[in-house]
């Protein structure tokens, strides 16, 4: 059979009825032509032959406009597609500053070891090209003890991470006295990653930097690059806490395009269940390389990777040589050689189909590709296209399929092309200023340099910080200064990327004498996964917990098979403690400020497999947990439910609906994990609040005892109850996530409308308000009928 | 609402309903907010509890630690000055005899060949207090214990900053006194207290004298050659076996600095009494430890006195260091040793020595005795049956030597390799 090309392949397609009936949009994106500059005078003849070598013999305009800035002292923020010579914009002018002065130092921060790695060898191939004596080194976890040092006093050029930099670098600054003495160029590549509670950590970093390079008499120039995103230059000022230039227009050809937004068929309409996003995705892909169409396909989790990989091995084990990776997957986990490896096999052609996490997705250079296969929406907007630019060659055309999953988030997606195409990314937010993070980061600055009167650092007020510390004793104050006063190393407190550091870690007895740990959980789902009695699995395999051991942070399990797994019931109390602002938005009023929330595993059900018939119920005891942070809200006046031809239950189930719908939206519109925020309906005063427990859905006060199973008395929530959807950050303290809910409410509840509306499903499905089984067999018509009514 | 409200209120420290003056709700709000979220999760840098048995009323610096306020251009501190004179006891022998080393011992053991040139009294011993183990920018050494020999007379002076802001002051004085020594001495000073004295001086923009300087570092040929019989190679450790001395109420390491935060608020010399007492204990035991590993290396060296196993790991330290003939100096004399390990441990390595000069002669007469005297060590007979095998050719001779040698050995892994090689030696007898 004749191979087809990729632009015969895509007209075959839109001829295969069964295909195109699942398509919900296909978006035909132009070619267009580079715009092109002549290196600047400047540029030392050395650089300009080495990169005449390898063909470039012109720089596109964003890179023209960037080196100058650069070399210049200008602050930038370079905001391009992918493959469009992002990295030579702050290569070029590293190395020219180096060549012109031989002591010059730069450091390159990237969000990852991986990335770090792949631009480590890029710009050392240049660097060997130009026989100069430069130096470019990796700092990271990996990096040998015995290598340390020469890197501190040789490295020219120090990739690191955020981690390393905030606990291996800044702590230790006076051996790294050489690097800081003549530092002038600081790179941040993938800015856009650093966002919400791992943009906040940075943020404190980069004010460390930026302290530490004080200290040694010097004001690095920051390069940033960054995927687009709605606000690049407002998220790096916010990050550098500077004016930053941002260059936004790409000077590099583009290929033409084809994007299909793509649905897979409902097969089970009572439960809306849709056709799983993996099969659409393993037949595309397999007809694509079989075709020798080089295919990349995103999915969203690791698993995923390895049961596409063997689909997909399995398909190509006839006739083609599986030996070689022929096919093959890619993510976090693999070695670095093995990575290396299938990297090299995609630029040469020997890999004609990888499927990646989004390891993928930031900038490693694979080279371009000729389809890409995203097996659910990656998140954001900004990903989207992030991932959808992995495919895209200079001539001919490419592909983008986008295959949705049943959630809201997806459904919202397909179904709604129009916002996808239109709008612009997400916004990236940061919270530096977070008082948890900030005063981490303050004992982490004091131990590098004592602070001193007058200093700033974020937008609290210092003195009174510093006094907070002095009083707890971490910090003594002499005169003007501030020293660091315990013996601590306090960089080691924090992890810059998780909620909470804590793990929990899951260790197998089964066999005494062999025991082994199979998972760790994190602290915050260790409360409903590995309660006492719960059912927890790994890769299939079903273990009883016998004990969780909070304190030593260790939950011990036993292989067991049983026919059903456990569910826990949780309650979430929300209380408000301060109102930062309200609106009114038609007939209901929307605010956004400080809560406490209070949590607490108080059971489980066990539920069978396959028919999820509820087999009994579990007490579980566990302590409370409860933490300050910052919600958005809006109550339902009780004028309202009395217009309402629902009983108080129905009522609670369509809330419950729309605030699961509201929090997928939410998480979409943030461009956060779902972990980030949380959802809860309450009552504004926080004296009644919903309960999830054996009874469904029930109205609770807070001064019953929560193992008491009855409920409010009828006729409660017409007389007393404020029903109120709260959306809150997960982390203490909050992270800002809930202002710019409170600025997005309209536009939050026409999404979800429109959702929940067009959502082809009888009774509700995870896709709009949840499983119907889960939330109530009226809870789609109930949420329906209050989203219009506040919004009437 | 300020922001110590608002973090005392985060971390629950405080409820936010309580209803304050309108003053206190100003100054307390950012701290009540820091301690609503705080109180969540304890702090691992707070420490609650103090210790009891300094309460009371504080006690003057002068009055339990005698010493001296001194100033220079960046400031004041304070110094301890210490005499030890030569017929005090230090452990089982007095300071005068610790007042001599064989600097060639000196710079072998340091690895380090400047120091044969030097005198003892050219040596700075110096030790520091700090306020954290682990090092890093925030760790500051409070306390710096430095000694030298004047005569048979040992000197101590331990320069100590009462605050912060006297350690500029505290590194000038330090300059002063390194700069008419020729080389430090320390115990692990190359890993902790030089390099962190090293980053206080770039922290306080000084130059850092103590860069270039060569050093004996006692932990690493302490290591060598007593580590053997020590459970740990830690300083006291070293001197309940070594020096013969044990120390009273000797404060731990790891109390040291809380001790010193502790002083920093309360300025109670009984806080620190201890501290400047194990650290001038710390200070002469260097120097009685100086004394005690030269002498294992200097030669001849008394069988009578001298723990065998110590001198054999002396012998090996030259052989290491590419000393051979004194290596065979050291050794001969130990294969007469009572100690049967060392005995044969000493045949052992004299008998390797000779195998790789070529000295087959030697080698073999001694293999021989090892085994007529059967030392219960496959040694001997592997390497004879190797000789047998590759010099002499004379395979049923080596077959022989390794199945006696099989009899003997009950690991595995040496069983394995004694077959292949009986398995081997099997072919080239039928060829």
């Amino acid at each position: 059979m004749a191979k087809l090309t990729m632009e015969e392949w895509l007209v075959r397609a839109e001829d295969n009825r069964r295909f195109r009936e699942n398509v919900r949009a296909v978006k035909q994106l132009p070619a267009s032509d580079g715009s092109f500059f002549p290196f600047p005078p400047w540029v030392h003849p050395s650089i300009q032959k080495v990169l005449k070598k390898r063909g470039i013999d012109r720089l596109y305009s964003h890179q023209a406009e960037a080196v100058d800035l650069a070399r210049n002292g200008r602050d930038l923020i370079l905001v391009t597609p992918t493959a469009s010579g992002k990295t030579l914009c702050y290569n070029l002018p590293v190395l020219q500053k180096i060549l012109e002065e031989q002591e010059t130092r730069a450091l390159y921060i990237f969000p990852t070891k991986a990335l770090a790695q792949d631009q480590m060898h890029e710009a050392h191939g240049l660097i060997n090209d130009l026989a100069a004596d430069i130096k470019t080194f990796t700092y990271d976890g990996d990096t040998p003890n015995d290598a340390r040092q020469a890197i501190r006093k040789q490295g020219h050029i120090v990739v690191t991470n955020p981690d390393m930099l905030h606990a291996g670098i800044l702590p230790h600054h006076t051996k790294w006295q050489k690097l800081f003495q003549n530092i002038r160029y600081v790179v941040i590549d993938e800015l856009h990653v650093y966002r919400g509670v791992f943009g906040s950590h940075l943020t404190n970093v980069i004010r460390r930097l930026v302290r530490v390079c004080r200290f040694y008499g010097q004001t690095p120039t920051f390069i940033c690059c960054s995927a687009t995103v709605a606000n690049p230059k407002e998220h790096a000022e916010n990050i550098l806490e500077r004016p930053v230039t941002l260059i936004e227009k790409s000077g590099a050809p583009t290929a033409a395009k084809t994007f299909i937004l793509y649905n897979p068929p409902v097969v089970n309409r009572e439960l809306g269940i849709r056709q799983s996003a993996l099969t659409p995705a393993r037949i595309v892909a397999s007809d694509l390389i079989a075709n020798d169409i080089q295919t990349i396909v995103f999915t969203t989790s690791r698993l995923n990777v390895e049961i596409m990989t063997k689909y997909l091995k399995d398909q190509f084990k006839g006739g083609k040589p599986v030996d070689t990776n022929f096919v093959s997957g890619y993510r976090g986990g693999y070695l670095p050689n093995l990575r290396r490896q299938i990297e090299g096999g995609l630029r040469d052609g020997t890999v004609m189909g990888v499927v990646s996490t989004n390891a993928l997705e930031l900038g490693i250079d694979i080279g371009d590709l000729e389809a890409c296969i995203m097996v659910g929406y990656p998140g954001s907007i900004a990903s989207t296209w992030q991932q959808a630019g992995r495919a895209g060659r200079r001539l001919g055309k490419s592909l983008a399929l986008l295959i949705a999953r049943s959630n809201p988030m997806d459904q919202f997606i397909v179904e709604n092309p129009d916002y996808f195409f239109s709008r612009s990314p997400e916004h990236c937010r940061v919270n530096p200023d977070n008082l948890l993070i900030l005063l981490h980061h303050l004992k982490s600055a004091a131990f590098e340099l004592p602070f001193e009167q007058g200093e700033t650092f974020g937008k609290e007020d210092l003195v009174e910080l510093l006094s907070y510390l002095e009083d707890k004793g971490v910090l003594h104050r002499v005169g003007e200064r501030w020293h660091w006063a315990a013996e601590s190393y306090p960089a080691d407190e924090i992890s810059l990327r998780t909620i909470n550091p804590e793990n929990v870690v899951v260790i197998d007895v089964t066999d005494a004498g062999a025991r082994k740990v199979i998972a760790e959980v994190d602290w915050d789902s260790a409360f409903t996964s590995v309660h006492k009695d719960a059912i927890y699995m790994v890769e299939s395999q079903q273990y009883h917990v016998e004990s969780l051991d909070l304190e030593a942070k260790k939950a011990y399990v036993k292989k067991v098979d049983v026919d059903h797994y456990t569910d826990a019931m949780t309650y979430t109390n929300v209380r408000v403690i301060d109102v930062f602002s309200e609106k009114k938005a038609r007939r209901i009023i929307v605010e956004h400020g400080e809560v406490q929330v209070v949590r607490k595993v108080v059971g489980y059900k066990k539920i069978k497999f396959y028919t999820a018939e509820n087999l009994g119920y579990g007490d579980v005891t566990l302590p409370e947990k409860d933490m300050h942070t910052t919600s958005y809200w809006f109550t339902i006046p009780r004028n309202l439910l009395k217009e309402m031809p629902y009983t108080e239950a129905e009522i609670i189930d369509g809330l419950s609906g729309l605030a699961y719908c509201l929090y997928h939206l939410s998480a979409m519109i943030l461009m956060a994990d779902v972990r980030d925020i949380d959802k809860c309906i309450g009552d504004k005063s926080g004296e009644w609040f919903v309960r999830y427990g054996r009874g469904g859905r029930t109205l609770t006060n807070v001064s019953m005892d929560i193992n008491d199973n009855s409920s409010a008395p009828p006729g409660t929530m017409t007389d007393a109850f404020d029903p109120t959807v709260f959306i809150f950050d997960a982390y203490p303290g909050g992270i800002g996530f809930s202002e710019l809910l409170f600025e997005e409410h309209d536009r939050m509840l026409a999404a979800a409308k429109n959702l929940i509306r067009h959502c082809p499903c009888d009774h509700g499905c995870p896709s709009c308000v949840g499983p119907s089984l889960e939330v109530g067999p009226l809870a789609k018509e109930t949420a329906l009928f209050i989203l219009d009514l506040i919004t009437a | 609402m300020s922001v110590i409200d608002r973090l005392k209120r985060l971390s629950g420290e405080t409820k936010p309903e309580l209803k304050q003056s309108v003053r206190q709700d100003e100054i307390g709000e950012l701290r009540q907010r820091i301690e609503s979220i705080m109180a969540r999760r304890p702090d691992p840098t707070i420490r609650t509890t103090y210790p009891n048995k300094f309460a009371g009323k504080p006690v003057e610096l002068n009055d339990l630690i005698p010493g001296e306020e001194l100033d220079n251009a960046f400031g004041r501190f304070y110094v301890a000055p210490g005499c030890s004179v030569g017929s005090s006891f230090h452990g089982a022998r007095c300071i005068r005899d610790y007042a001599s080393v064989d600097m060639e011992a000196a710079a072998l053991i340091a690895n380090e060949p400047a120091l044969a040139d030097f005198d003892l009294a050219d040596g700075l011993f110096l030790d520091t207090e700090t306020t954290g183990l682990m090092g890093g920018t925030g760790t500051l050494a409070f306390l710096v214990g430095l000694g030298w020999f004047e005569g048979d007379t040992f000197i101590t002076r331990q320069i100590f900053a009462r605050d912060f802001a006297e350690e500029q002051a505290c590194l000038i004085f330090l300059q002063d006194i390194v700069k008419n020594k020729k080389f430090l001495i320390t115990f692990n000073g190359k890993a902790f207290d030089v390099g962190l004295l090293s980053t206080r001086f770039v922290m306080n923009r000084l130059p850092n004298p103590l860069a270039d300087l060569p050093h004996l570092d006692l932990l690493h040929p302490s290591r060598r050659l007593y580590g053997h019989r020590l459970m740990n190679h830690r300083l006291i450790s070293l001197e309940e076996a070594i020096i013969g001395f044990s120390r009273q109420d000797d404060l731990p390491g790891s109390e040291i600095p809380q001790r010193y935060f502790d002083w920093l608020r309360r300025r109670d010399a009984r806080l620190m009494a201890d501290v400047f007492e194990h650290n001038r204990l710390d200070i002469i035991s260097m120097a009685a430890l100086s004394a005690h590993l030269t002498e294992l290396m200097s030669h001849p060296a008394d069988l009578n006195v001298c723990h065998h196993a110590d001198l054999l790991c002396a012998a090996r330290l030259y052989h290491d260091r590419g000393r051979i003939p004194d290596a065979q100096k050291r050794l001969l004399p130990l294969t007469a040793s009572d100690d049967q390990h060392v005995k044969a441990d000493s045949f052992k390595m004299l008998s390797l020595i000779h195998k790789r000069a070529g000295q087959w002669d030697e080698a073999v007469r001694i293999w021989e005795l090892m085994i007529e005297h059967d030392f219960g060590d496959v040694f001997a007979k592997i390497e004879l049956a190797k000789w047998y095998e590759h010099r002499l050719h004379d395979f049923q001779h080596a077959k022989y030597l390794v199945i006696k040698a099989l009899d003997i050995v009950n690991n595995e892994e040496e069983q394995n390799s004694l077959m292949h090689r009986f398995k081997r030696l099997e072919r080239y007898d039928k060829d």
